[in-house]
């Protein structure tokens, strides 16, 4: 029993570091620019299925197929602001579905070329040491440790420089940044751009621990909205908490029950904070 | 004059499709008039949503959980012996086989309380919060199929037997599907053109300011999504009698899509536009899409399939044409 509980804490740990990259980038562009991007768990995906061609493919070293997919899928994310959100930033449902489009239709070209089989990407690191007893591959923690320094680099660069604090001039008041002589639409860029960076660093890290299939990007998407809303939409700080009651939940259903009640899990936590207090942990007000 | 005109040329191009589809039958090829059925109660699935998305403005991401629940509903009322390998719900396995119009109306019921259950927990929030909960739905009862896979049959579902079939014959289950399509459509109609269709839309164009005017934004949210959850559920329910099977697909992420785009290219809000649309797009998708498609590519191994191209058909036209295709058309037209 005592082992089970440590092994939920520790898996729970690592898996929450991962999930965390994902939300606060969801929540990142949903604080800055009022944008719900259904396609965030697609950019998870896609970033771990460019980083498996680059290292299985065409035999890249991995630390370098790690840090082009990251950057590919970046582009990728701003590419697809620039042409398909921002002409309709304005039409909140309409950015919805589209997004939603764009999630499918990615999904249905990784299937038709990779097909469903599961498959993983090069890990980082080799070995295995014990943690409280247990026997921990270290990529694992390796993972949890380039999530934490992802996170710490996001916080000082929001908060530190010029330009992170243009985001959340924008995040604040648009139209004040605006006329404060903010190019929205360039941070509006940049924040899609990091978004997609915390996604796809995610999505690598997740698929070099665990197996990734194209089907993944829905479910990933799940679990990212389920972590904001406990955190409070539009909040970073607020979903790396909430990543990590998520994070533990998750491990605990799937260890306790088996992964076809996780879903289920999700759900009723979403409805209870829904109930009980729907504007999250740390709520951004309108 | 100008609105009378128009109002006869609509009643005209009415007037000739009703007659179309009553005498379809006697002229187009059995297999043509089964896929045509389909169509019709596929239409009550759009026109269904667009009472929500189009009128109130509010992202409703899972109307196929609706058609879901409308569906194992009617099935599972069909095949109650299946309740038997539950152990909580075996005393249901008593149930006697309901009727059909039972049937297809407990699918409705079913739905529409699911929709009101998640109506008060989401609509009272701000519209962020229904679409997130709503896209995450299909995926949570996706799973129930597979997790009560005795009761619900799993991946392969189960059959309620040719003897519940909508009708004896293809050319019967399309004239009920027909009338049951014109019924749902008038209803919704009826209540879109009323003063509570005005209200939704008050509520689309400015919430705020709507509810300054006095309207009980929640309350009509709620009202408009019952409408549109129970109306799924019909749908679901209908699709069942219509095919005499059940399979998770009815929940499933790609009829969702096929309902979005079917709405968004007649144009959202307008009733007639998703009629239109849900028309054209589940006979393309299901009766020449594919072939064209596996024609032109063959050989080419690009990864391009049908879904691929519905999928850049509602981007292209989500962007380009936010207020419909015929919509646009319609104003390219004037223009000129």
């Amino acid at each position: 029993m005592l082992d089970v509980l440590t092994r939920i804490l520790v898996y729970g740990t690592i898996v929450s570091g991962i999930w965390a990259l994902v939300a606060s980038g969801f929540t990142l562009i949903f604080g800055v620019g009022r944008m719900l991007n259904f396609a965030h768990g697609t950019l998870f995906v896609l970033s771990a299925y460019f980083g498996i061609v680059f290292a299985k493919n065409l035999g890249i070293n991995p630390y370098v197929s790690f840090i082009l997919a990251v950057i590919l899928v970046g582009l990728f994310g701003v590419a697809m602001y620039r042409f398909t959100i921002s002409p309709i930033r304005h039409h909140d449902i309409m950015v919805i579905i589209v997004t939603l489009a764009i999630a499918l239709l990615v999904e249905q070209i990784l299937l038709l070329i990779f097909g469903s089989y599961q498959t993983s990407f090069p890990s980082l690191v080799k070995g295995v040491v014990t943690v409280g007893g247990i026997p921990v591959p270290v990529k694992r923690i390796a993972a949890l440790i380039i999530a934490i320094i992802a996170l710490i680099l996001l916080e000082l660069f929001t908060n530190r420089t010029k330009t992170g604090k243009s985001i959340i001039a924008s995040a604040q008041d648009t139209e004040a940044a605006s006329l404060m002589g903010i190019n929205v639409e360039r941070v509006f860029m940049l924040t899609m751009f990091i978004s997609s960076v915390l996604a796809g660093v995610g999505g690598l890290l997740y698929s070099q621990i665990y197996a990734i299939s194209p089907e993944m990007s829905m479910k990933a998407l799940l679990y990212a909205f389920a972590i904001v809303i406990l955190g409070g939409l539009g909040s970073v700080r607020g979903s790396i908490v909430a990543s990590f009651i998520v994070g533990y939940i998750l491990i605990a259903v799937t260890t306790l029950f088996g992964a076809n009640w996780s879903q289920f899990a999700m759900l009723i936590a979403i409805i209870g904070i829904l109930i009980f207090k729907p504007s999250g942990l740390f709520g951004v007000e309108e | 004059m100008i609105v009378e005109k128009l109002d006869i040329k609509k009643l005209a191009v009415l007037i000739v499709a009703f007659i179309l589809a009553i005498t379809a039958p006697f002229y187009v090829p059995e297999a043509f008039i089964y896929l045509i059925g389909l169509t019709f109660i596929f239409i009550i699935l759009v026109v269904s949503w667009d009472v929500m998305v189009g009128y109130t403005g509010q992202a409703n991401l899972g109307h196929t959980v609706f058609v879901g629940i409308g569906a194992y509903t009617a099935a599972l009322l069909q095949v109650p012996s299946r309740f038997s390998a539950s152990h909580t719900f075996a005393f249901l396995s008593a149930m006697p086989q309901a009727p059909i119009p039972v049937s297809i109306i407990m699918g409705g019921v079913m739905a529409g309380i699911v929709g009101l259950v998640i109506g008060v927990i989401t609509l009272r929030l701000k519209g962020y919060y229904f679409a997130l909960v709503t896209a995450v739905l299909p995926l949570v009862f996706m799973q129930t199929v597979f997790v009560w896979i005795d009761v619900f049959g799993g991946e392969e579902g189960f059959s309620i037997g040719l003897d519940r079939a909508l009708g004896a014959t293809t050319m019967g289950r399309y004239y009920i599907a027909f009338v049951l399509m014109i019924i749902s459509v008038a209803i919704m109609l009826a209540i879109v053109k009323s003063s509570l269709g005005l209200k939704f839309k008050a509520i689309r164009e400015d919430q705020e300011a709507a509810e300054a005017a006095g309207i009980d934004t929640v309350k009509y949210k709620l009202i408009a999504f019952l409408i549109s959850s129970f109306f799924g559920g019909i749908g679901g329910a209908a699709i069942v009698h219509y095919r005499i099977t059940i399979s998770p697909e009815v929940y499933d992420i790609p009829l969702m899509l096929l309902i979005i785009l079917a709405g968004v290219i007649g144009g959202l809000g307008t009733i007639y536009g998703p009629i239109i649309g849900g028309f054209l797009i589940y006979l393309a998708k299901n009766w020449w899409l594919r072939e064209l498609v596996d024609r032109f590519l063959q050989g080419t191994h690009l990864p391009i399939n049908d879904e691929v191209i519905l999928y850049i058909l509602l981007i292209i036209i989500a962007i380009f044409m936010p207020g419909g295709a015929f919509e646009e058309v319609r104003k390219r037209i004037k223009r000129d």
